[in-house]
Parts: C-alpha cells; structure tokens; sequence
C-alpha cells in the first residue's frame, strides 16, 4: 500500500507524521485546538503514552511508507510523566538521526521537540515550520526509492540468473 | 461479554460526529462516513449531529446488536474529553471496551485548519488509521486499585483551611502542610473583605481555630513536603519538618517567654507584618495564630547563634519545658490516597515598576502594607500612620500594578480593583482622608461586585481612568514626603499631577517563584504564567493531569475568597469520590513480555523507571511485573529481539496506524 | 525591569495601511487606552494628540485629522511611551515615526528650523551645514593622530564611527579626543573614516524623513563595503541606534557597540589605569536610546564607579522613568518652535533636577547632550558651579598620563 505523495489542488503537499505522549504533547496540541489556534493541515498525530514509546522502527517505517517528515513530541526534561522516558526517547533519537542521515534523508525532516501541555503555541510553530522546511525540501519519496531499489534487485538477480544458466549453459556446452 | 472467536470476521462500525457546527463546518463528515463506509471490515458509516449524547451512543448500542459489530471507532473530540463516555457505551452493548477506538477531528483538525479539503482529507486519514488499527484489538480488563482514605492538603490558606474542614468533618484524616509557622494565609493579613466589609478574622479565626483541634487533623505548620512517589490512590509523602526549637505539644502559647526574652524590645523584622513592625527572636506570628505556639527564629536568637544567651525565655518557660534548642528538622512519612494542593500566591513585587518608587519614597505603600496598617492587631493597631509618623490626609491608589502589563505579569489579577475600592474606603473611613483612585478599568464582576462598586462611588471617592507613568517628589516640598502622581485622564484628555500624602500600589497577584519545584513534586503542569493548569478549563476545573492531584484557591490562577473556598469545596468532593468508590480503575496499557521471544538479554530491566522487570533467575527471562508498570512503553521501545508488548500500543496496531494515515484518500 | 524591546526589523517603507498587516500592527490594535503613554510623555500636556489618542482615531478611521495636526512635532522620540506601554506596542519604533512622516507632509509649512537641518544634512551629510571636508580636521589638529581607513590601506579590528556632534562641534571634539586616547590606552586597533563619513541619520529617521534616511543609508553603507573591519564603535547614541534598529533593513549586519558598552566590556583592562582621583559627585543622564532603547542602564554607571574618587548620586527621575534631554526626534533643531508653543525645554527641566541632587558633574553618554545641558545650565539659576562631561572625558581624564 505504498503511498505517492498525493496532489493538493494539483500541487505537491507534504505529510508529516508525528508520535505524541499522552500527558504533553498530544494534550497541548488539544490545547491548541481548544484555542483555535491554526496550523498547517499537513500533520497527522499518532498518540504513544510517553515519548519514550518512539520504537526507531515507527520512524522508519513512516518515511518508508510515504512520510516526508517525522515529529515526535514529548514532555520537557525532567517534566515525564514517567520520570525519564523522554530521556530514553533522546538517546534514541540521537542515534535514529545518525541512521537517517546515512540513508540520506535531510535531518530537517526528523525533529524532536519537548512541549508541555501549556504550550499550545509552541504546536502551531512548530508545525508550521516544519511543513515549511518540507515544503522547501520537497517530497521524500522513500516508497518510489523503494521501488526503484526493488526494480534494481530484481533486474540484478534476473541478471545473475541468466548469466548463471548462461554459464552453466556454456559449461554444458 | 463478548469474546471474540478466531476466525471470526471483524465487523467495525464507523461514527463521526458534527460536534453541532464544530466539526461539520470543517469537515465534510457525510464524505468522511462515505469514504470510510468503503474501506475492508466496515460493516456501518454513520454521521451524527453529537455522538457523546444519548441517542448517538443508543446509536452505536443498538448497530451493535442489530449488526453484529465487534468493533468501534468514533471520530468526534479529544479521547480526552470523551474515550471513557464510547468504552462505556459499548461495553453496555456487550462487547468489551477496549474494542473501541476514538479519532480526534475536533481539537486535532476541524478548529485548527482552515481548509476545508484539507481538513477533510485529514480526517479521512485519521479515520483510516482507526480503521487499520482495530481490527488488532485484544480484549483488555480494566485493573482495580484500592484508594486509600487520606487525604494531604499543602498549603493552609482560606482554600486549604476550608477543605481540610470539609473532609475532616465526613470522618477523613488529613494532613494539612504549611509553610509559615501558622495557617491563614494571605486571608489572616486583612481588615475587612470586601464585598461585604465584614471582618476577616471573625470568620477566618474559627475555622483556623476549629482546623488546629480537629481530632481528623494533623496539623503541620513550619513543614514543606519533601518527596512523593507512587500514584492516584497509593501516594507516599515525606513531609520536612522544620525545627521552631518550641514543642508543639508542651507550649501552652502563654507568651511568657516572649515576655522574658533578653531582648526586652522587639527588634527584628516582623515577617507577618510585612516588616512594618518588630518582633523578637521568639514570638507568636500573630495573636490568632494557629497553632498558638511560639517559634524561635536561628538567624536572630543569641543562644542558636552563639551559645551564649542567659535564655531567660527558657527559665520563663519553666516547668512547662516547651523550649528546646537542640531541636531538628524532621522528615515524616505518610500515605495518602488523594492530595489537594492550595498553595496560593504572592503579591507582585512593585519594585518591577521603578516609575512608582516603591522602596525608594517611604509614603509609598503596597496594597497587602496597608491592610496591616489598618487591621486593628497590626503594627500600628489600626490607625493609620504613615513612616513618617503622619497621618495622610490625601491618599491615591493605584490599580493594575504589575498586572495586565506585557513589561511584568499580563494576566488581570482580578480582586484588585475590589480590594482597591476596599481600602479607599476603609483609608477614608480611618482618616477622612481625600481619595483618588486610578484606574485602566475598573472590573467588578461577581456577585455583589458591581453594587459594591456603586455604593462606594456614592461615598465621592475620586476615580480617575487613567494608568499612573509616574510619581516622583513634589519638587515644591521640602520635607513631608509629598509625592505627585501623574497620570492622564483619558475621560478628559489632560494631564493630571496631583499632589498626594501617600501612594497606596495595588500589586497583582503572582505565582510563588518556587511553584515550578512544586509542580515537578506533584507532577503537575503549570500554564506559561507559572498557574498550575487545571486539566480542563471548564469541565475539570480542579482536576490535574495527575490522577488523584487536585487544586483549590490562588494556586490555579488569581480569584477572590467566594471563589477559593468554592473550589477548595470541589477538590474537596473530587477526593471524596475517589475515597468513598474505594478503587479506581487503571488502564490496561501495561506492558508484559512474550517469553519465548525473549533472550534475557536484560537490556530492558535499567530502563524501566519503576523497577518493574526483573530477570527470572530460572528461566534467564525477563519478567514484568504488572502491578508495577505504569505502560509508558519505554522498555518496548528498546527490547532488541522485540519480545515485549505494550496493551493498547502494540507494535503492530501502531505500524498499522501508520500505514492508514498515509494511505491516499479519495479527494 | 521593563522589557528589553529586541530590535527586530520595523518594515523599510512602511504606511499605516502595511504596517496593520504585521504583528506589531496588530499589536497596535491591542490598546488598552490606558494613558500611560499620554502621562508619561515629556511633552505629553502639550500634544492634542499623544498615542493613546492617535490609536484611538486610528481604529475609529479618523487619522487624516491626526495627520493635520502638528501635535507629533512635539515627540523627541524618548521611548519612555513604548517602553512603558503595558501591551507592548512599539510606539517610537513603529507608529509614531509614520505619524510623524505624514505631520511633515501634512503641515502648511515646517519649523524654520528643522527644515534648514534636513536640508544640510542632505546636502552636506551633517545637520549644522558645515563642508565635509573639514570633517577629519579634529582628529589631525592638536598633534592627536587618529589613523584614518583610506589612510592606512588595511582591515583594523574596530571602525569607530565618529558621527557629526562630535567631529565639528568643539565640545564634542573633547569627547572624540578622549575617546581616542581611551582606544590608545586599550591597544584597540581603530580607525575612522574621515571625510569619508556622513550623518548616520538618526535625526533624519526618527523625524521620519524617510527619504532622507535612506539616502544617508545608502551612502554610508556604500563606504562600510570598502573596507574590512570587525565591528563598527561609535560614541554618539543615535547612530548607534540607527545602527541596532534601521541599518539592518538595509543590508547592515556588522556587531555594533556604543563606546559605553565597549569600555565596561574592557573595564578589568582599563580599571588599573585609571588611577588619578576624581573628586566629583556625579549624576548620571541615561540617554535614551542608551537607557530605554537599548538597555545599557548600568554600563555608564560602572564606568564612572571605576573611577577613584567619584560619588555617584541619582536624579528623581532616572534609568527607565529617565527625562530626555528633548533632543531626539528632532527637537535638537525644534527649540524655538517649542518656545513659540509655550512649552518648557525639557534640558531646563533636566537640569533642575540635576541641580537638586547638589552633584558637581552631570555625566552623559550621548553628545546632544553635553550641548544641550550646557546651554539649559546658562539660564537654569544654581548657586554651586556645576559642569556636564560625557563619561569618556572622566575616563580619560581619569587615566592620569
Ligand atoms: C491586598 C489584597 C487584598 C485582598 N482582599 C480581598 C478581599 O477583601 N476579599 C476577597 O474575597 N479576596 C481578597 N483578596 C484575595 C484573597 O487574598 C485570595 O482570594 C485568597 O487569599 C486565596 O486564598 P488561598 O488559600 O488560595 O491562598 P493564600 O492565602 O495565598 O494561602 C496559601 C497558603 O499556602 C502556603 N504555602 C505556599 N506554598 C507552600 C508550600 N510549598 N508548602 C506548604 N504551604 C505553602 C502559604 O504559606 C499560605 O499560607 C485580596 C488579595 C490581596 C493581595
Ligand atoms: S514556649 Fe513556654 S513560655 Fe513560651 S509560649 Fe510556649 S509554653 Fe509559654
Ligand atoms: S512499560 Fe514502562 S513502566 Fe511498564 S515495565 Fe516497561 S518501562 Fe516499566
Ligand atoms: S500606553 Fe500603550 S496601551 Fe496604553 S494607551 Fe498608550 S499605546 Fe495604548
Ligand atoms: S517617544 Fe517620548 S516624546 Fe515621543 S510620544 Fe513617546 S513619550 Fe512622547
Ligand atoms: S510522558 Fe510525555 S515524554 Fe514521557
């Protein structure tokens, strides 16, 4: 089910997914809501119970499947509602950032942010900044990557096949 | 109950709510039901004007039954607001609760876009990720935790005294922790309150009284709490007690050694009397104080400091032997079920705003000094005297300091225009005094406000709307102290400087600096003001974020006594709820570990934060302990073979969500 | 303490209509009505229309009527209304040099004045209509060697940015001589521009000439590119603003300093040569775009600390809640204007105060001052002799030889 970038009134628009905790994020961008404070619509939120939850294959996975951005959002240092799984999130992270660079994905496209549940606001520029970086940088396109990689696999085995009966053929001969 | 069969098809109804115009104005709920009503194992696609009332939820009840769904999945509101309202509605139904799944539209989408396709578009992609996600839902039983029945209230001001009472006198223990050395707050500090000018100790007085002999009570006074661990119902609290070098229960608060001191004139600064008057090393904080018991201050007591006091209070003290100099700090434990904290507020400090020289000009007073220099048992016994020995014969009062102002505290302090119009009254009424009171506007809401406001303008009091810039010396005064107030009169456009004898500051009220330490000890969150935030505006105005943590009084956000002492009554009754249900239910978004996956790696057991996994010494396997985990997920995160699993965060649900949200939608 | 204002970017060409559409119009729309800037305005009794007033028309759609009016001529551009204002508007940054610009335009005919300095500076890049090429002629008479940048062919660390006041006028020559041996003193590595220099255009700028100021903008930046230098030090406050404030709109982007900040900066460097002993009791002016603008309250007052002898005493009004000596925003060259209207010259009122404090010295930091102080000191009656010093020239003389 992977997924090309969709058209937005026949242009490109980013998606950013985002993994919030329960006790900050996820209730400051309620706040934000109740607020009627207005961001950009490209977000989708997945609600984790701690920060500490971002297995490094959810992120990984979004990008692969169609992700032009990751967010996660957790509660400020020593502000967890489980003492310290914001800490573990950002051990993680540092590491998921190395990776991500390596497979060469721009580092703007992964970001951690520490809100807590007063800070409304800080969900709105948070996301309109990041839609705007990934609006600049434009789609992703790990899935077409994918795909390209897949062709690339299969014409290459395709080729060691027929070169191998090629040469089992000549060694027949 | 239903238990699902294997094999059995999944059969999911689809809800989505117009929230009345809240979400359908933004969202094109007939298209999102449309599209949904589309996707694999959706058996319904409903759209609904309010799914939360009762025909929505009969809604989903009677599809259930009719259509045999064994799946849920609304999109409305925040699961904060209303998850529990559909778990309970389909439960009734007869399948198990956790079979639900809630999408955000409202908060999350319809009133933060402005885009209609898009908002739309984004709730179709919410909606399919509930969708994907469901389908791998496992029956869950909510876990049972017993609540035990006492209850720690910090702060011991009117809101903390109040609902000590309330629950005191249903028969609850509680433990009331204060900071200063008496309980009352900034409450014990006034004359009058208004709207009513009734005298404020005459009714604080008995309930301080009744709070130190209550037999549910313990009462700690000079204490702060120390730690706390555990959760909503099982809460362990270490409370600091700080030495008075006076036993509590041998001081009969004769006073005798205050008498007896070898100083025989107050000398120090009197921290009750905002240092308007003079204390000695030991003294009662005021006459009313409770508990009646004397204190020694270390920092001015010759024998704490230096040894070396003839300790004529001791010798005074006599048999009783109530002093004790050799006293420590204490630290006591205590295990709560539930906790209120009301630890109120400060008054700004108005050396912030240098134009109106407090500190600077002795005439110029804050609003919380002039109370005491009116209240009949303060430093000057009521009469009002300026440090200049003076008696004002023309008084200016100005509002809004350090409130409503982007340079200091934004927010309105709400009581000060009242108390303004209080002490101008009461100033007048001691001094005949002419009075000018400032003001940017003058708000008296609440009731009684507005009509106190109106029999004090009968009175002729001067109101000028007008934010003070500046007061300085009047230049053509050599030596009373006159100070000039300068201000526009915006009703008429001009200028004014007028000459007054005293300068009264009506500071706003402030959260204490230290209210982040607090905050982190309770595990509550703060607005940006520094106000601990209450976890819904409207509908959970005393609730927390934290189970069980409830707030009363100043502590929330600025209000007067009525208000305080409403809410001290409501967290009040939020406690009770929880007492007298004697358990509350926890989710069940523990995590445990699928045994033969594990490696016993142990790579898990450092990073829970609750010691909950151990390493079964046997099986060389990793083991959870589920009464321990709270389901933060962390371990899960990391388990390098991916042998742990999450209730409600299974890897699989989340991958699976992930894919819904990103799949292409149709418009 | 009252907020530092950040010295964001305030649009470059900028009417009331655009300036609505950013967040600091918005923000304009926030007025509480309050007064306070009406009541803390030096000039305040004397304007029909004081801010308060002029937002109010504003969002009534009244401001023709504002705009025909001369009340804005009266503002000095003090900031005590923007840094007072409790929503935060950024009235002498924003709203009033806009209100001001259309004053000009709207007004049947200019202070005499006034006029004849914009038109100098125009024409010969300083206010008093003096020839540039008598602008250096401070820094080569006397036997002072002031090292020159079109001179010395190579990139120093610091252009000190010498400014108008203080290259023509004999006073402010004192202040420049000092200043210079006080880069001597330090081992600074400086020079200056020379003739090269132009009005930074404060003045212009804050009378919201804007055409004015873009022209003087131009030209100096054009200079700035010539030549490679780390930081740009100037003594005159208003340039120094101009700097902070409106030369990044136009391209500028180098560190700027007032020479008040940069030698408390250096104050462990320069406090063991000053060892001669001042006997002053001295009270300190804030200026405003010092004080208020950019918050350099204590550096001054350190300053002067750092000298032996000096006792430091305080004016009623002083650090935010300052007087401004009434020279910004044009009013150094609005005297008789304001004398026509009856209104006090804010240097008198100033100095009364500063007599009332018995100090013997008035310390400045911005060159208008000295000028303006002096001549408020010739009609001001006071019984103990007191004199002005801009606070470089105790350093100096402090620095004994
Ligand atoms: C000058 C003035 C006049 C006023 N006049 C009136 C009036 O006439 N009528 C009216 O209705 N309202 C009036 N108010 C408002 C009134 O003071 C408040 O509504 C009321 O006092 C709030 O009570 P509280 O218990 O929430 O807070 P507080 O009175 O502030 O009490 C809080 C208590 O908690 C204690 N505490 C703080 N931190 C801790 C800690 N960490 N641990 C333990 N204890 C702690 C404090 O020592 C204090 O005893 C006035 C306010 C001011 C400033
Ligand atoms: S310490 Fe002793 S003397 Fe002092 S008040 Fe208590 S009982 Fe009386
Ligand atoms: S989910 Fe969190 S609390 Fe539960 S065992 Fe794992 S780390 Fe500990
Ligand atoms: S000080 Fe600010 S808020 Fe008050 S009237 Fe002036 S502009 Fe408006
Ligand atoms: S900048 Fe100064 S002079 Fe101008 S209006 Fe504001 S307070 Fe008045
Ligand atoms: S709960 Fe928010 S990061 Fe842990």
């Amino acid at each position: 089910m992977n997924a090309t970038p969709k058209p937005t009134n026949g242009s490109w628009s980013p998606s950013l997914v985002a993994f919030f905790c329960n006790w900050c994020t996820y209730t400051a961008a309620d706040l934000a809501g109740v607020s009627r404070m207005k961001y950009a619509p490209n977000i989708r939120t997945i609600r984790l119970m701690c920060s500490g939850r971002v297995d490094p294959q959810f992120i990984l996975d979004a990008f692969s499947k169609g992700a032009d951005g990751v967010l996660i959002g957790g509660c400020h240092p020593n502000d967890c509602h489980y003492a310290e799984g914001n800490y573990k999130c950002l051990r993680r992270f540092r590491l998921i950032k190395r990776m991500v660079a390596d497979l060469g994905i721009e580092e703007q496209r992964l970001r951690l942010e520490w809100i807590s549940a007063a800070e409304g606001e800080k969900v709105k520029t948070v996301v309109n900044e990041m839609v705007d970086q990934l609006k600049a940088l434009g789609p992703l396109g790990i899935p077409k990557q994918f795909a390209e990689w897949d062709a690339e696999m299969t014409r290459l085995e395709h080729a060691a096949q027929t070169s191998q009966s090629a040469e089992s053929e000549v060694a027949h001969a | 109950m239903y238990i699902p069969k294997k094999h059995e098809p999944v059969r999911i109804g689809f809800y989505i709510c117009h929230c009345g115009v809240n979400i359908a104005s933004m969202v094109d709920v007939k298209e999102v039901a449309k599209y949904v009503g589309t996707l694999p194992n959706v058996v319904v696609s409903r759209d609904y004007k309010y799914m939360c009332s009762d025909p929505g939820q009969e809604m989903i009840q009677q599809d259930i039954i009719e259509n045999r769904l064994n799946r849920v999945v609304v999109a409305a509101c925040s699961p904060m607001l209303h998850e529990q309202t559909f778990r309970k509605a389909t439960e009734k139904a007869g399948i198990n609760p956790f079979f639900f799944q809630m999408v955000n539209i409202r908060e999350h989408d319809a009133w933060v876009h402005t885009d209609r396709l898009e908002a739309t578009r984004k709730a179709m992609a919410l909606a399919r990720a509930a969708i994907q996600r469901v389908p791998l839902h496992k029956p869950l039983e909510v876990k049972k935790v017993a609540v035990h029945p006492n209850v720690l209230i910090v702060g011991g001001g009117i809101a903390g005294i109040h609902a000590a009472l309330v629950l005191a006198n249903a028969g609850k223990r509680v433990y009331l922790v204060e900071r200063d050395p008496t309980i009352g707050g900034h409450m014990a500090k006034f004359d009058k309150t208004f709207p009513t000018l009734d005298c404020a100790m005459c009714v604080l007085s008995p309930k301080m009284a009744a709070v130190g002999s209550h037999p549910n009570i313990t009462l700690w006074t000079y204490s702060e709490v120390a730690k706390v661990d555990g959760y909503v119902g099982n809460y362990k609290v270490v409370v600091r007690r700080k030495p008075r070098y006076v036993l509590e229960d041998l001081c009969t608060g004769c006073q005798e050694c205050v008498e007896a001191c070898v100083y025989k004139e107050p000398k120090f600064r009197d921290e009750f009397n905002l240092g308007l008057g003079k204390r000695k090393p030991i003294r009662l904080p005021f006459p009313q104080a409770i508990p009646p018991v004397t204190l020694i201050d270390p920092e001015t007591c010759i024998e704490l400091k230096s040894g070396k006091c003839k300790k004529t209070c001791l010798e005074a003290c006599g048999d009783r032997k109530a002093i004790d100099f050799k006293q420590q700090e204490e630290l006591r434990e205590i295990l709560v079920g539930t906790i209120i904290v009301a630890t109120g507020y400060q008054i700004f400090d108005a050396k912030r705003t240098p134009y109106y020289g407090y500190g600077v000009y002795p005439n110029v007073y804050n609003a919380l000094e002039v109370e005491r220099l009116i209240n009949a048992s303060g430093p000057t016994n009521g009469e009002l005297v300026m440090r200049n020995g003076q008696v004002p014969k023309k008084v200016a009062v100005i509002h809004c300091v350090g409130s409503r102002d982007e340079n200091t505290n934004r927010w309105c302090s709400r009581v000060c225009c009242l108390y303004s119009l209080k002490l101008a009254h009461l100033i007048h009424e001691r001094t005949n005094a002419e009075i000018v009171n400032f003001y940017i506007d003058m708000r008296t809401p609440g009731k009684g406000m507005e009509e106190f406001y109106n029999r004090l303008s009968e009175e002729g009091m001067m109101l000028v709307r007008g934010k003070v810039a500046d007061v300085y010396p009047d230049p053509t005064d050599g030596t009373t102290g006159r100070l000039i107030v300068q201000a526009e009169d915006t009703l008429m456009s001009r200028i004014l400087k007028i000459p007054v004898d005293m300068v009264v500051l009506s500071v706003g009220l402030e959260p204490h600096p230290d209210s982040d330490k607090i905050r982190r000890l309770f595990n509550m969150s703060c607005s940006s003001e520094g106000w601990f935030l209450e976890r819904h505006p409207k509908l959970a105005p005393v609730s927390t974020f934290t189970d069980g943590i409830f707030l009363a009084g100043c502590c929330q956000g600025p209000k007067d006594i009525p208000d305080s002492v409403a809410q001290a009554g409501a967290a009040a009754a939020e406690c009770f709820s929880l007492i007298d249900k004697g358990h509350i239910e926890q989710e069940p978004n523990t995590a445990f570990v699928v045994e033969k996956e594990c490696s016993g790696c142990k790579s898990c057991i450092p990073l829970c934060p609750y010691t909950a996994i151990s390493l079964l010494e046997d099986k060389k396997k990793a083991y959870i302990n589920e009464a321990l985990c709270k389901g933060c997920g962390t371990c899960v995160a990391s388990c390098p073979s991916g042998s742990i699993v999450q209730n409600l965060f299974e890897d699989a649900e989340v991958f699976s969500e992930i894919e819904g949200l990103l799949a292409p939608v149709p418009v | 303490m009252v907020a530092m204002l950040e010295p964001e970017l305030c649009e470059k060409g900028a009417t009331i209509e655009t300036v609505l559409d950013t967040p600091e119009g918005k923000r304009i729309l926030t007025c509480i009505q309050c007064g306070m800037c009406a009541g803390t305005c030096p000039y305040g009794e004397y304007m029909d229309y004081p801010p308060r007033r002029i937002i109010n028309m504003l969002r009534r759609g009244f401001i023709e009527e504002v705009f025909k009016s001369d009340s804005m001529l009266r503002c000095v551009a003090c900031y005590a209304c923007m840094s007072k204002c409790p929503r935060g508007i950024r009235l002498s940054d924003v709203l009033l040099p806009i209100v001001k610009e259309q004053t000009l335009i709207n007004q049947p005919e200019i202070p005499a004045e006034l006029q004849k300095t914009l038109q100098n500076t125009l024409r010969y890049g300083n206010p008093m209509g003096e020839s540039s090429r008598k602008r250096v002629n401070w820094a080569t008479a006397n036997g002072t060697k002031v090292p020159i940048m079109a001179e010395i062919k190579r990139p120093v660390d610091v252009l000190w940015f010498v400014e108008c006041y203080t290259a023509y006028y004999q006073r402010g020559q004192d202040n420049s001589r000092a200043v210079a041996k006080l880069f001597n003193a330090l081992g600074i590595d400086f020079a200056i521009l020379g003739n090269e220099e132009k009005c930074a255009g404060d003045c212009g700028q804050l009378t919201w000439e804007s055409g004015l100021f873009e022209t003087l903008t131009d030209y100096n930046m054009e200079i700035f590119k010539k030549y490679k230098f780390n930081r740009i030090v100037t003594g005159d406050a208003h340039a120094f603003n101009a700097f902070r404030i409106r030369y990044p709109m136009y391209g500028f982007n180098y560190p700027v300093e007032h020479t008040t900040g940069l030698f408390a900066r250096c104050l462990p460097q320069l406090k063991p040569k000053l060892t001669k002993k001042l006997n002053y009791t001295v009270t300190y002016h804030d200026a405003c775009c010092l004080g208020r603008r950019a918050g350099l309250y204590d550096e001054p007052r350190d300053l002067l600390l750092a000298i032996p002898g000096i006792k430091l005493v305080e004016m009623t009004h002083n650090r935010v809640n300052s007087i401004c000596c009434g020279g910004g925003g044009g009013g150094m060259w609005l005297d008789t204007f304001f004398k026509q209207k009856g209104m006090e010259r804010l240097s008198e009122r100033r100095v009364k105060e500063a007599i009332a404090t018995g100090a013997d010295v008035i310390a400045v930091s911005c060159p208008y001052e000295i000028y303006r102080f002096e001549d408020a000191l010739k009609v001001i009656p006071h019984d103990k002799p007191i004199i002005v010093r801009d606070v470089v020239e105790l350093l100096a003389e402090a620095l004994g030889d």
